[in-house]
């Protein structure tokens, strides 16, 4: 860096003042974007220059001593030093410039007018979600808006969270609310950001935003499947309500995406990639905490019964938690 | 108004010196402790006496009445909320509540006190990052976190039933969702009168809805 201590080369006079940023033929970001009044960036602006105020007190004392070896070396030693010294303003101006652009972009601010909605509004897009359109000839609109799905994408949590207690699923690694949590923003991220890019691919007009959105009120369904499988515990019901509930909200992705795609090659592996990813999605969340209940009930009444005669699934009202404990204490007293 | 009437110097400006010689209101010298700047001109007033240096709660920044007022805003759901109780930022209530809130869970036989200290670190959270990007006017953190803590007193009387009696039957569940259903109200009554968005009330109170359900979760099961 600066602070050259002694008579250094020509060039120590161009680097001896990069807190400036004069002289950088590199674009400064700071002149394009005006932020004025996002009191988040100005922090973060204060905070990086009173930072790289400190970094350069150290480099320029860790640079007083690299010159003197420079001196000693001659002619070579010169021309590295040189070198070095260029080199370390570039890292200097471009770790900058990437840090300024990264307290630019991670302000939450620009997540702001995709929460701007009315009770109203949320209420008329859960119902909607259920209905697919006819018309699929014309691109149908998508709102863009994040709050819905967030919240779609939380209750689902919820209820992931109450079927696994009332299961008494076990995870070994790691917890219940982290494999809850991990489980759903993990589909909702991941396979939006999958079905973006599939769309890229088969040049579908959809943004992400819009993605996300799709997919979050698609979870709709799944939340009421869930919510009513859980505590009522019948296989052939859970079917019904998988084809269903879970064929109505994907048959709305589906023609949604259809109405804004071309061509029958693109529609048919969009569409059949997202019917798949939703509604296999559906069927693991539901085989993935049932399968504990018969593996416990299994081993306490031996291996006589045939598992689909279970006691569980053909009670209907009884809270499988308690039937859990009352199986468990009769198999303590015996 | 027992809110009303002195200006809680929020922004750190120079406090006059003919308030600090009015020693009756009790409510008009509570040193906020997140705000800098008040305990320094308010001590160099007082001086280094014995006699003349002010109440420990006060100094601490804990007023009671404060505190009581919070605490049947919370209690009472049809009571409307006055907006510029928000204004001071106090843990000291929410602190208690969690404080009790574990100790009833711990007389039921669960010690969860880390579940506890996680979900409300991350719901409050959660919850200012939303409530930030959802109102006009911005939220501090102590504001989130001094609501959600007040409001957490409800799931007080659900754990302390849960000592009594298993909360996982139908009286249980019921018992569950209306208690659910007050802290939330509750919450949402009390942020929308703080931040003034009207017709987003149900809006604010699913999430409150969702992070106090998680907490029932722990309750009941």
């Amino acid at each position: 860096g600066g602070g050259a201590a002694g008579p250094g080369p020509a060039g120590a006079d161009t680097v001896s003042a990069p807190a400036q940023g004069g002289g950088s033929a590199v674009i400064d970001m700071e002149n394009m974007d005006d932020t004025s009044g996002s009191s988040f960036e100005d922090m973060g602006e204060m905070h990086q220059r009173m930072k790289e105020e400190e970094e350069e007190e150290a480099e320029g004392e860790a640079g007083a001593g690299e010159e003197e070896d420079g001196e000693f070396l001659g002619m070579k030693g010169l021309r590295g030093q040189l070198g070095r010294q260029v080199a370390d303003q570039m890292w200097q101006v471009g770790k900058r410039q990437a840090s300024r652009a990264f307290s630019l972009y991670a302000n939450i601010d620009i997540l702001r007018p995709y929460f701007d909605v009315e009770p109203v509004q949320v209420r008329a897009r859960l119902l909607e979600s259920m209905i697919p359109v006819k018309m699929i000839n014309f691109p149908q609109k998508i709102a863009g808006e994040l709050y819905g799905p967030l919240m779609l994408v939380f209750t689902l949590v919820a209820i992931l969270l109450h079927g696994m207690k009332t299961s008494d699923t076990i995870i070994r690694e790691g917890t219940l609310m982290g494999t809850a949590i991990g489980t759903c923003f993990g589909y909702w991220l991941g396979v939006s950001s999958f079905m973006y890019f599939l769309a890229y691919l088969c040049n579908a007009q959809i943004t992400m935003v819009q993605m996300l959105s799709l997919l979050g009120y698609g979870l709709f369904g799944h939340c009421i499947t869930l919510f009513v499988t859980y505590n009522i515990h019948f296989h052939s019901l859970f079917y019904i309500f998988w084809l269903v509930v879970g064929g109505l909200s994907t048959l709305r992705m589906v023609a949604v995406l259809v109405s804004r795609t071309v061509g029958h090659t693109q529609r048919l592996i969009l569409c059949g990639t997202l019917a798949a990813l939703h509604m296999l999605f559906l069927l693991y969340l539901h085989f993935a905490y049932h399968k504990v209940v018969e593996g416990i009930l299994d081993t306490l009444e031996g291996p006589n019964m045939p598992p689909f005669q279970r006691v569980a699934r053909d009670i209907p009202v009884v809270s499988n938690a308690v039937l859990n404990t009352t199986s468990k204490a009769i198999a303590l007293t015996l | 108004r027992p809110y009303g009437g002195y200006e809680y110097p929020q922004q750190g400006a120079f406090v006059p010196p003919d308030m600090m010689q009015q020693q009756q209101p009790y409510t008009g010298h509570i040193y906020q402790p997140t705000q800098g700047y008040t305990p320094a001109s308010a001590q160099s007033f007082y001086g280094s006496n014995f006699e003349d240096e002010p109440p420990l709660l006060e100094e601490l920044g804990i007023n009671f009445d404060h505190i009581w007022q919070k605490t049947l805003t919370v209690l009472h759901p049809l009571k409307v909320a006055d907006g510029s109780i928000m204004n001071e930022t106090d843990l000291a209530g929410p602190m208690v509540f969690c404080l009790a809130f574990g100790a009833t869970l711990l007389l039921a036989g669960k010690i969860q006190f880390g579940y506890v200290y996680g979900i409300s670190a991350i719901g409050c959270l959660g919850m200012f990052c939303l409530l930030n990007l959802m109102s006009m006017t911005g939220v501090s953190f102590g504001c989130v976190a001094s609501v959600l803590g007040y409001c957490l007193l409800p799931m007080i009387l659900l754990s302390s039933s849960a000592i009594v009696f298993s909360l996982q039957g139908m009286l249980g569940i019921i018992l569950t969702a209306g208690i659910i259903g007050w802290c939330s109200f509750s919450a949402s009554k009390i942020f929308i009168s703080a931040l003034a968005m009207e017709g987003q009330q149900l809006l604010v109170a699913y999430p409150c809805a969702l992070l106090y359900g998680v907490f029932a979760l722990i309750s009941v099961f």
